[in-house]
């Protein structure tokens, strides 16, 4: 049996994931941001060398790479993307510019324009015009497609964007305009956006097609680089990339929507999550991710995550296609604390790395929560921190926190308290924000916590939102290596198709999801799966007359795209069965009388891989861990001698009665008053409240 | 229903009675909590509602009050209705012994005669009891109805002279008894509301705050009710204390700004809206003393408590974003608005267009005051079109008016430093527009047309943001209904910058019946007809000809502004063609026709 190998690549470090078998290898090596492909081929070398052999022999007997990329999240950061144009209808060239009216905050009128990937002279427009039930109401002007493609050269463009009325319904005006743009400007990139986003409306849809035309060129180029070195390399199969959905497929199906592969590293993280979680029984979790400048938060749901179309703002841009919701707050452990007018605030500036905290003694001046955590004890400046490259100081930290003890009238230590408290409630609102709307009360879940900080502020958080139990997996710093392995390959499309629900077209619904069928069944055997192999969940978007955002829902779950029996004369009613139960769970109210119409007609296939095993639960017997010392230490409750733990010499069945803290190598367990931690069979810690236990 | 009602209603309020004290820290906990809930409850009205104005263009809003009637928490959605919220609810907290408030009610008010906005606004509040029965808070969401069930769809009536045209009032009514819907009631305001959709938003509405109880139950119970009620009391005063430090700042003295409607929907022209904004020490003082009292006005009368949170809305776009906005501004600036004048009518006055002006003009009026005051900060907060073309059919299943906020690109002014950008001034950047896409495959309308016209807008040296022209064509015959303003009076250039374009709106365009709409129109349409409304864009900030002459070529390449209007109205000098991208700036031409134009402006003001 071959490998597998799951490579995740963040800011500072790429993280890889070696199945063999039912064993998993974790790895960490500095990232390469002139080229990252460098730092993969590293890490691979690496592997490769802890399995005793050359490259190209470990290559050779690789089964999978699969891959998740942050270059298009890179590209938006620094916005140096492809030139791009942007081809639309005549009488919608500001769409894109006027955001449907969006601004990030409503009460600074001083808030600066996003910077305009299409700035109006590259925004040209042609007469045609499609009608929503897609009949052609203006024929294309050619010729004035030609004369955009003369300016759009003029200015040197490297990438076209395409989005015209209603092409979704009626692609052919979009399909031709592409035909010209490649006759006259040889060698472009073109996005399509009935390609990119089949959905209404006008502005979410232009959106994404610009920003896939903008970051398209460089996601390609770094894919196929990376292809050749891999393949120079020996490694034989396909190359597997992680998508935003949750879900990963060849790089030749990514080429056809780059944008996919946008915010897909941390997508990787909630489906590692998901898997770990399913292997311990508990399918609903809140999953945090505290690392150093940024806490993200995520749920999985039914063991799923689900990937929402919708209003995904990303880089100040709107991203429409399927993405695992991830929420981001920018509280990290480099978060700034700063006492202002009378109000102590945390982040959302942070110190990064360079110069860091003030405990990492390389400059920096202002107080972090890292800084607030030494304070407090939970932090040691007597051990080495970050898997002990380097050791903490404590030289400067009490006088920062003096000085905003002065501005609140207390003393320092009790303004490391309130800096721990502050963010925490952040982040506990945070939470709040993101299960807004999903119909979620986040008391019925667990949480999942990972990075760096995520296991500090846990159980504390959990707490604070009702929720009795917390896992710490211990691959938790290559957790998102780790998650694309365990994402299954997939594709998640979906077609317009607007009608009532009790009027629906057999005959339409049917042929609209065979062509989806048959797409996937194509770029599934290209990357060698059997048709047979394809797990399908033909799904409806659906809503009542006169919403605006639909729900998505199941209609049928099956093996293989051939047979489409369950559209049946009676679909209507099914799915008004279907949608009316959707809309209860999510809104907690259904309109009786009311016949909802459907929007779009939405395929999810998948097929299974070898993933990593995950150890269940807790078999082994309970037994009282010993401390391997005490530390004054402040866990909300006052300071006092606190045991500690150190993970490595913790195993199977060992107990931790809180208040306690627990070391690992890459981040710290904090066990608050009132919580016991277990380690699990797998190696990994459940946290569980004491009131729960009873 | 009298001044007297107005003044109670707007006095200040006692704090929440609590011997409880808490830390700022733990305050500002809870106010974040509040706000959180707040949050959730818009986003779920939002995502259930049906119909465009609130789902799509998402004009509603959620605040919490606490049981003195103080707005104690806003959130997302229009501030314009955040800051009108608590007047509705402190009517209703007059009642609670006589309409037997308890917990599990849910309640709805309208009337702008008992704190309400316009009648379009329904607010849907619900009481939050703390387990020993003791009223602590009441959520509130409000938001904008298609219809108030008044003599003309949509709820604007444009000779209406009084409420009674406009439709249903209601002072305060119980939707909810102990968690079970009154189903008599709920049926009564349904039967008075043409919209077809209106079920569905009132259901929306109704299961929002009850989904908001809930969650206030439980912050209640953490925290202890006397620990929220010290949070709520200190979040007031800490707002209070940071809006003052801001007036402080600011130098002592009168600042006044007048702006002009260019007509009431009768045509009766010149409708003044005068503010004097009097600033001393951390005391703040608006005063609408001079605003227009003519009782033969029709159209341009805004309620009291709309009033007040366009003031409101104003001021906290002019301070520091980060203060919290709640019932602390309203401690710390003292309003003052004659009585029987436009900004707060007699009794039974109709108030539905009034929302829209002279609201605005108060708003804008309180910038031009304080925009020397406040220049990076005095962007006027307001829409200046005179009333969005509605257009409204009936089908099988009742009425329809396509889309709700239906405008682009309206009104973004400049500041010192930043040039109008986006659609909507900031206070509106939560009103999602409507999209054609979405629009036609609902009605029967074919969107034509929506860009920016080239030099619509004020040159400054900061730009404000051109307007566009909406063209709309209808597909079946159809009623159209205008009232336009800000063609005399267009928005205001600040501090040198020059005013924005004129609106100008053309109905039945291309045909033997094309017209301007002057004042205002109800016209049926037939299948066919075009309708055209240029907007007119945001106002300059300071003098264009001060503008960075690079600048203005990089607009002039992006057809923000005209090669003329480069050289007309900017002074600025360009070599070469738009349409080879090699435009260049004259420097030596540009500082001589500058100084020439400097000049000759000199000579005309002498």
């Amino acid at each position: 049996m071959g490998y597998r190998v799951g490579i995740d690549i963040g800011g500072t470090f790429t993280d890889f994931a070696l199945l063999k078998g039912s064993q998993v290898v974790l790895h960490k090596n500095l990232s390469t941001p002139a080229d990252r492909s460098v730092g993969v081929m590293t890490g691979l070398g690496k592997l490769a060398e802890l399995e005793g052999m050359p490259l190209s022999g470990f290559l050779g007997k690789c089964d999978a790479i699969v891959h998740g990329t942050t270059v298009a999240d890179n590209t938006l950061i620094e916005m140096n993307g492809a030139l791009t144009g942007l081809i639309t209808t005549e009488g919608f060239r500001d769409e894109i510019e006027y955001r449907r009216g969006f601004k990030e905050d409503i009460w600074d009128v001083r808030l600066a324009p996003p910077r305009q990937i299409t700035p109006r002279r590259r925004r040209l427009t042609v007469p045609e015009r499609m009608l929503a039930n897609g009949s052609v109401y203006k024929p294309l002007d050619e010729a004035a497609v030609r004369e955009c493609c003369r300016k759009l050269r003029k200015q040197n463009v490297q990438s076209v964007a395409v989005s015209l009325l209603f092409s979704f319904v009626n692609p052919a005006h979009e399909q031709r305009v592409a035909e010209i743009v490649a006759e006259e400007m040889p060698g472009v990139h073109i996005s399509l956006s009935h390609q990119v986003l089949p959905r209404a409306p006008e502005y979410d849809r232009t959106s994404t097609t610009v920003v896939d035309a903008y970051v398209a060129p460089r996601v390609t180029s770094y894919l196929e680089k990376l292809v050749t070195r891999l393949k120079d390399g020996g490694y034989r199969n396909r190359l597997m990339v992680m998508q935003a959905s949750g879900g990963v497929m060849t790089r030749e199906y990514i080429a056809g929507s780059p944008i996919r592969v946008l915010a897909s590293g941390p997508a990787g993280g909630v489906i590692g999550s998901a898997h770990v979680g399913a292997a311990k029984g508990y399918s609903n979790l809140l999953c945090v991710d505290m690392g150093g400048t940024s806490y993200d938060m995520s749920v999985v749901l039914g063991g799923a995550a689900p990937a929402e179309a919708g209003w995904n703002m990303h880089h100040r841009y709107l991203i429409g296609v399927p993405m695992v919701k991830v929420e981001t707050l920018g509280a990290g452990g480099g978060s700034i604390c700063h006492a202002d007018n009378g109000a102590l605030e945390v982040g959302p500036a942070s110190a990064g790395s360079e110069p860091g905290p003030i405990c990492y003694g390389r400059g920096g001046t202002r107080p972090t929560i890292t800084d607030a955590l030494l304070m407090l004890g939970i932090l040691t400046a007597d051990s080495g921190f970050a898997g002990g490259s380097f050791s903490l100081t404590r030289r400067g930290v009490e006088e920062a926190f003096r000085a905003i003890g002065e501005q609140m009238g207390y003393g320092a230590e009790e303004a490391a308290l309130d800096c721990w408290r502050v963010v925490n409630a952040n982040m506990s609102q945070a939470v709040r924000r993101t299960t807004a709307g999903k119909g979620i009360d986040p008391k019925d879940m667990v949480m999942l916590a990972y990075g760096g900080n995520g296991p500090v502020f846990a159980a504390i958080q959990a707490e604070d939102l009702g929720i009795d139990k917390v896992l710490v997996p211990r691959a938790s710093p290559a957790f998102s290596a780790l998650g694309a392995l365990a994402a299954k390959p997939s594709i998640d499309e979906e077609r317009s198709y607007i009608a009532p629900a009790l009027g629906l077209d057999r005959q339409k619904l049917k042929a609209l999801w065979m062509q989806l069928g048959e797409r996937a069944e194509r770029y599934f055997a290209e990357a060698g799966f059997a048709a047979d192999a394809i797990e399908a969940k033909y799904q409806l978007n659906m809503r009542y007359r006169g919403q605006n955002w639909a729900l998505t829902f199941d209609m049928q779950s099956q093996q293989g795209v051939r047979d489409l029996s369950f559209v049946s004369d009676n679909i209507g009613a099914v799915a008004i069965e279907a949608f009316n139960k959707r809309h209860m769970e999510e809104f907690g109210h259904i309109r009786e009388g009311e016949t909802p119409e459907v929007t779009g007609v939405r395929l999810a296939t998948s097929v299974d891989t070898p993933v990593p095993v995950i150890g269940k639960g807790l078999d082994t017997p309970a037994l009282a861990a010993r401390p391997d010392k005490t530390r004054r230490a402040n866990l909300g409750g006052g300071y006092q001698d606190t045991p500690i733990f150190r993970g490595s010499r913790l195993q199977a069945g060992h107990e931790v009665v809180g208040p306690a803290i627990i070391e690992e190598t890459f981040t710290t367990i904090v066990v608050y008053p009132g919580w016991k931690a277990r380690v699990d069979d797998a190696g990994d810690y459940e946290l569980t409240r004491a009131a729960a236990a009873r | 229903m009298s001044f007297e009602l107005n003044r109670k209603l707007a006095a200040r309020r006692k704090p929440l009675p609590t011997a409880a004290k808490v830390d700022p820290v733990t305050a500002g906990i809870i106010r974040g909590a509040l706000e959180t809930i707040c949050f959730e409850a818009a986003t779920h009205l939002g995502r259930s509602a049906s119909s465009p104005i609130i789902n799509q263009s998402n004009e509603r809003n959620a605040s919490i009050i606490d049981a003195q009637g103080r707005l104690a928490s806003g959130s997302i959605g229009t501030p314009h209705l955040t800051f009108v919220s608590q007047l509705t609810v402190r009517y209703g907290l007059d009642y609670v012994q006589e309409y037997d408030w308890g917990p599990g009610d849910v309640f709805l008010g309208n009337d702008p005669d008992c704190g309400g906005g316009h009648l379009p606004d329904y607010n849907v509040y619900a009481p939050v009891y703390d387990d020993h029965g003791e009223l602590i808070l009441v959520q509130a969401l409000q938001a904008h109805q298609g219809d108030t069930g008044g003599k003309d769809p949509g709820g604007f009536t444009l000779e209406a002279t009084d409420i009674f045209t406009e439709g249903l009032a209601i002072p305060c009514v119980k939707l909810v008894h102990r968690g079970e819907k009154r189903r008599d009631i709920i049926r009564l305001v349904e039967r008075n509301n043409r919209f077809a959709t209106f079920s569905g938003d009132l259901a929306a509405m109704i299961s929002g705050v009850q989904m908001s109880v809930k969650r206030l139950q439980d912050l209640i119970r953490k925290w202890g009710p006397d620990v929220v009620k010290a949070a709520i009391n200190h979040s007031i005063d800490h707002t209070e204390q940071r809006f003052r430090e801001e007036v402080a700042r600011w130098p002592d003295g009168s600042y006044e700004g007048t702006v002009y409607i260019d007509h009431d929907t009768l045509g009766t022209k010149d409708v003044k809206v005068h503010v004097t904004c009097t600033v001393q020490g951390d005391q703040l003082t608006v005063d609408l003393a001079g605003t227009d009292d003519r009782r033969e006005l029709v159209g341009v009368w805004n309620t009291f408590a709309n009033s007040r949170g366009y003031v409101m809305v104003q001021l906290a776009a002019m301070v520091d974003p980060g203060i919290v906005k709640n019932e602390g501004l309203f401690h710390a600036v003292d309003i003052r608005i004659p009585e029987g004048c436009i900004a707060q009518p007699p009794p039974n006055a109709p108030a539905a267009l009034g929302s829209f002006h002279p609201a605005c003009e108060i708003t804008e009026a309180v910038a031009v005051a304080l925009s020397k005051v406040v220049p990076g900060r005095c962007q006027p907060q307001v829409y200046k079109i005179g009333m969005p073309n509605a257009v409204i059919g009936f089908d099988q299943h009742g009425m329809w008016l396509d889309q709700g906020v239906d405008a682009r690109s309206m009104d973004v002014s400049a500041v010192a430093g930043i040039d109008g950008w986006g659609s909507c001034p900031a206070a509106l950047g939560n009103l999602l527009l409507s999209e054609a896409e979405d629009a036609e495959l609902r009605f029967p309308v074919l969107n034509i047309s929506r860009e920016m016209t080239t030099d619509a807008g004020g040159p400054g040296r900061w730009r404000g943001q051109p307007g566009s022209l909406n063209v709309k064509k209808v597909l079946e015959p159809t009623m159209a209904m205008a009232w336009m303003v800000s063609a005399a009076h267009p928005l205001s250039g600040m501090c040198g910058g020059e005013d924005a374009s004129p609106y100008l709106n053309h109905f039945e365009v291309g045909s033997p019946n094309e017209r301007r709409i002057e004042l205002t129109a109800r016209a049926q349409l037939p299948a066919g007809a075009v309708i055209a409304y240029q907007h007119g864009g945001g106002a300059g900030f300071g003098s264009p000809l001060e503008r960075d002459p690079e600048a203005v070529k990089e607009d002039v390449l992006d057809e923000y502004v005209s090669l003329e209007a480069a050289r007309t109205r900017y002074g600025v000098v360009l070599t070469g063609t738009l349409e080879n991208y090699d435009l260049a700036v004259d420097l030596a031409a540009t500082l001589a026709l500058r100084e020439q134009m400097k000049s000759a402006k000199a000579a005309k003001a002498a």
